[in-house]
C-alpha cells in the first residue's frame, strides 16, 4: 500500500477537500515543511509517542501538553484513504480523539505506507471488534448552513495540513 | 370516512409560500447550487453500479430486520453500550428524559438529528427542565428563532444571510451584521462553552452496523464529533431502518450518501464509534445509551411501502423535487418535506392528517432517478394515491371520473369520444363541482396528441 500512484491520489483528493499538502523523503525535509506550516504563534500539542512525533521539532516555549488550549495539534495519523483524500484517526492505544479537533490548526503526519488506497481496503483491515472511535477527516470543518455559502472552520479546525513523510 | 377529514392544509400553506418573495428567492438559489453540485460530484464515477450496490444492501436490510436489530443490540451491548428499544415516540422520549433526570441532568447539547425531530423530543425534554442546545449551524439558527427545519440536511435553507444576521442580532444580543463567516463566528464561541461544560450529548446516527455494535455518523462541522466524545453521557437516538449488515457494507454508502447530499466526495468527518471508552483510553463517553425508535416502522415494513424504509436521508429526492423547490419545506406541515417527506408521513401519520400532501407532486419522476438506493418513489406515490381514492379521501366525483377513464382508455373508440366530452362539458363541471377537484385538472389540449399525428 505504498505505491506512487496511491500516494499520489491520496495528495490530489486530499488537497481537492481543501487541506494543505507536503510530501517529504526524510527527517530534515519534515521538520523544514513543519517550520513553515507552524509559523511563529500559537501554542502547539504533539503527543510526541510515535517515532515521526518524536521527530518533530517544536520550538519549546510554544509545546503544550493541554490540547484543549492548544492553537494546533501536530500528531501522526493511524492512516488515510486515497480515494476520498481521508485522514484515518482512531481511538487505538489511546489516543484522544479530540486533540485534533479542539485546537484550529491540524497538522497530521502520514506514513506512506498506511495510506489505504479505497475504502474496502480499510473497513478490510480495521479490526474485530474495530476501535472505540474512528474519525475520517476529509479536509477542514465547514458548514453552508447560511445561503448555502462554503465557510470554513465552525466546530473544528479551520486548517488541516498533511504531511506525508 | 368524511371527505373532511382534517389534514394538513398544503394548499392553502403553498399558496402563502408562493407569496412570500424573499423564500423563493433563497429556494431558486437552493435549487441551483444543490443541482450543480451534484452533477459535479457524479460526473466520472460508475453511479448506476454504486445505486444497484447500495438498493441491495438497503433491501437485505429489510427482508431481514428483526433479526440484524438482534445482532446490533448484541455487538452493542458487548461494547459497552445500552441499548433500549422504544416502540413509539412517547417512549423514546421518557427513556431520553428519564436517563437524563435520573442522572440530573439539566442541560444538553445535540447534533442534527430527524428523529429526534420526528418524534418532538426537544420540546418534551424542555417541558421536563432540561434544556437543550441544538449545535449544528443550521438547527442553531432555527432552535434560537423558534423555528421548525424546513430541509432535512440543511435546516434554515429557507432563510437568507440577513434573516439570520437579524435572529443573531434579536436573540444573542450581539451587533448586526449578515456576513456568514462573522455569524459562523459567533455560533463557534458561544457553542464551544456549550460543548466543554455539557454533562451530556444526543446525537442521531446516519447507520448502525448489526455485526460491530457500531454508530456511523457524517457530519461538516464537528459539532457531531463534540456531541459524541466531549460529554460523559452520550445518548444517540436513531430509527430502526438505518440498520445495515456490515463495517465493510459502509463504503458504498459513504460513496453515495455525501455525493446525493451536498456534493461531496466526503463530508470533513465521518466517525464510527463503538462502544464506549475503554480501560486504557483517554477520551469518548462513559456511558453510551442507543435508543432504537420504531414508532410505527414495523408496520411500514410490512406493508405494500416497505421499501420507503430504504431511504438514507439525502435529501436529493428533495432538491430536485419541482414542487419542494417552489414551496419550500415548511408548507408540507410535516417533520419530513418533499418527495420522501410525502410518503413517509402519510405512512407514519396516517391518511388522515397526511392526504392532502398526495397533492404535492407532479410524479414528475425526477426523484426515481436521483435516489442513490433507489427508493421507488413514484411507486410508492401511486400507491398511496389509490389508497387516498380508497379511503374516500377525494371527492366521489373524483373517483367516478378515475373509473369512467379507467373503463374508456380500454377502448380507442370509447377515449377519443371521451376526449371530445371532456373539453366540452369540463367548463361546465367546474361550475357545478365545488370542492376543488375539477379546478385542480389540466385544461384539454385544443388538439389531441392522437389528430396531430395523424
Ligand atoms: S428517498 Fe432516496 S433520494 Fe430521497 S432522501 Fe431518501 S435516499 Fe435520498
Amino acid at each position: 500500500m505504498k505505491d506512487k500512484e496511491t500516494v499520489e491520489r491520496f495528495l490530489r483528493n486530499a488537497a481537492n477537500a481543501a487541506a494543505h499538502t507536503v510530501l517529504v523523503f526524510d527527517v530534515d525535509a519534515m521538520n523544514e515543511a513543519m517550520k513553515d506550516i507552524l509559523g511563529t504563534e500559537g501554542a502547539v500539542y504533539c503527543p510526541r509517542e510515535t517515532e515521526r512525533e518524536k521527530a518533530v521539532i517544536v520550538p519549546e516555549e510554544r509545546f503544550t501538553d493541554d490540547y484543549f488550549n492548544a492553537s494546533i495539534c501536530v500528531e501522526e495519523v493511524f492512516g488515510a484513504i486515497a480515494e476520498t483524500g481521508s485522514l484515518i484517526c482512531t481511538s487505538t492505544g489511546g489516543r484522544a480523539v479530540q486533540a485534533n479537533l479542539l485546537p484550529s490548526h491540524h497538522v497530521a503526519l502520514v506514513s506512506p505506507e498506511h495510506i489505504y488506497p479505497t475504502l474496502e481496503d480499510f473497513f478490510a483491515a480495521c479490526g474485530d471488534p474495530p476501535p472505540t472511535n474512528i474519525t475520517f477527516i476529509t479536509g477542514p470543518s465547514r458548514t453552508a448552513d447560511i445561503e448555502l455559502t462554503l465557510t470554513i472552520g465552525v466546530h473544528g479546525p479551520e486548517r488541516v495540513s498533511v504531511i506525508v513523510c | 370516512m368524511s371527505t373532511h377529514a382534517v389534514g394538513i392544509d398544503f394548499r392553502s400553506n403553498a399558496k402563502k409560500a408562493l407569496g412570500d418573495a424573499s423564500l423563493r428567492a433563497s429556494m431558486r438559489h437552493a435549487a441551483e447550487t444543490f443541482a450543480s453540485k451534484r452533477t459535479g460530484a457524479f460526473a466520472s464515477v460508475p453511479v448506476e453500479d454504486w445505486r444497484d450496490r447500495a438498493s441491495e444492501i438497503r433491501l437485505n436490510v429489510l427482508d431481514n430486520l428483526p433479526d440484524y436489530l438482534d445482532r446490533f443490540t448484541a455487538a452493542a451491548t458487548r461494547a459497552g453500550a445500552v441499548v433500549h428499544r422504544a416502540k413509539d415516540a412517547a417512549a423514546a422520549r421518557e427513556t431520553v428524559a428519564y436517563l437524563l433526570k435520573d442522572r440530573r441532568v439539566d442541560k444538553v447539547v445535540k447534533s442534527k438529528s430527524m428523529v429526534t425531530e420526528e418524534i418532538h423530543l426537544n420540546d418534551h425534554l424542555e417541558m421536563r427542565g432540561i434544556e437543550v442546545v441544538e449545535t449544528d449551524l443550521g438547527e442553531y439558527i432555527i432552535q434560537i428563532a423558534g423555528e421548525a427545519p424546513s430541509h432535512i440536511i440543511v435546516p434554515a435553507i429557507h432563510k437568507n444571510r440577513r434573516q439570520v444576521g437579524k435572529v443573531f442580532s434579536e436573540k444573542l444580543g450581539v451587533e448586526y451584521t449578515d456576513d456568514p463567516v462573522v455569524l459562523t463566528s459567533i455560533a463557534r464561541k458561544i457553542l464551544r462553552k456549550e460543548f466543554l461544560s455539557a454533562q451530556a450529548g444526543i446525537s442521531g446516527a446516519n447507520f448502525a452496523v448489526a455485526e460491530s455494535g457500531s454508530l456511523v455518523l457524517f457530519t461538516n462541522e464537528g459539532n457531531g464529533r463534540m456531541v459524541t466524545t466531549l460529554p460523559p453521557l452520550h445518548i444517540a437516538v436513531l430509527s430502526i431502518e438505518k440498520i445495515i449488515p456490515k463495517l465493510s457494507d459502509l463504503a458504498a454508502l459513504v460513496r453515495l450518501l455525501p455525493r446525493s447530499a451536498t456534493g461531496q466526495t466526503l463530508t470533513s468527518y465521518l466517525s464510527i464509534i463503538t462502544g464506549t471508552r475503554r480501560p486504557h483510553e483517554r477520551t469518548g463517553s462513559k456511558e453510551l445509551h442507543i435508543v432504537l425508535v420504531d414508532n410505527g416502522r414495523s408496520q411500514i415494513l410490512a406493508g405494500e411501502c416497505r421499501d420507503m424504509l430504504k431511504c438514507i436521508r439525502c435529501s436529493a429526492c428533495l432538491n430536485v423535487c419541482p414542487v419542494y423547490r417552489t414551496v419550500g419545506g415548511h408548507a408540507y406541515g410535516s417533520t419530513y418535506p418533499g418527495p420522501m417527506g410525502i410518503i413517509l408521513t402519510t405512512l407514519l401519520d396516517g391518511m388522515n392528517r397526511a392526504h392532502p400532501l398526495l397533492d404535492a407532486t407532479t410524479l414528475c419522476g425526477a426523484c426515481n432517478q436521483v435516489c442513490p438506493v433507489k427508493v421507488p418513489l413514484v411507486r410508492l406515490l401511486r400507491i398511496l394515491r389509490e389508497q387516498r381514492v380508497e379511503a374516500g379521501f377525494t371527492s366521489p366525483w373524483e373517483r367516478t371520473a378515475m373509473a369512467a377513464f379507467g373503463f374508456a382508455a380500454k377502448s380507442p373508440t370509447l377515449f377519443t369520444a371521451g376526449q371530445r366530452l371532456w373539453k366540452t362539458f369540463l367548463p361546465v363541471l367546474g361550475i357545478m363541482e365545488r370542492s376543488g377537484t375539477v379546478g385542480r385538472l389540466p385544461k384539454p389540449a385544443g388538439k389531441t396528441f392522437r389528430r396531430r399525428m395523424s
